[in-house]
């Protein structure tokens, strides 16, 4: 189980932007989803701040075997952009940047402030997140879509 | 009664298909919770998830 609370808790300071099933849940989707999806900024400072903010929580790629030489530090962010990464808080999922929508700067402007377990964090807008999943096309992603238009349709229907 | 509106794009025919299929009740009881409290709904099912996968487990090991 992925405690949202606790990881949200950890990462106040970092820069990111909530996307994915956790930004569909916050926007009122009902599907369940399993972990926590967030574009972070690679600027070098918030690299920093995500390292640390996540060290206590033991990192480590999701679904690989024990035992790889896998150090979480810096140096691993810089090298690569898209991480699945297990944790003692559960499941996180850091990118870089996602399939049309691009990284954080890009998505800064559809984003909306959420105040969440005294965390202010910000969460790619409904409208964006429906239009980034429609452009990535995957066929899983097609009731996840339908359900967020609906949601959009009930939301100007108010 | 459902309260359809324009979306800001041209509907896709597919997703206007599995859209039909969308449970609207369940969606404006969520609408109805604060943010924190659809995560701690989201948190609660993942329980329930993995209590009912646990049970399906135990349920397939020999006597």
């Amino acid at each position: 189980m992925t405690d949202f609370s606790a990881l949200l808790q950890r990462l106040a300071g970092v820069k990111f932007i909530l996307v994915g099933g956790a930004a569909a849940t916050a926007h009122g989707s009902a599907r369940l989803t399993a972990d926590l999806d967030i574009v972070y900024e690679r600027m070098p400072d918030n690299i920093g701040r995500l390292v640390a903010a996540l060290e206590p929580c033991k990192p480590y790629p999701r679904g690989a075997p024990s035992g790889l030489p896998f150090r979480w530090d810096e140096g691993a962010i810089r090298g690569g952009l898209n991480f699945t990464l297990a944790t003692t808080l559960g499941d996180i999922d850091l990118l870089g940047e996602i399939a049309g929508g691009g990284a954080y700067q890009d998505l800064l402007p559809h984003t909306i402030t959420l105040s969440l377990f005294g965390v202010q964090c910000l969460c790619l807008g409904l409208e964006r997140l429906i239009q980034v999943k429609r452009a990535a096309g995957r066929p899983k992603d097609l009731e996840g879509i339908a359900e967020l238009e609906a949601i959009l349709e009930e939301k100007a229907g108010e | 009664m459902d309260r359809k509106t324009p979306l800001p794009w041209e509907p896709d025919p597919v997703i206007e298909v599995y859209k039909k299929d969308i449970d609207r009740t369940l969606i404006r009881e969520h609408l109805k919770l604060t943010v924190e409290q659809r995560f701690e709904k989201l948190m609660a099912l993942q329980r329930f998830h993995e209590e009912l996968r646990r049970a399906g487990r135990s349920a397939r090991r020999p006597a």
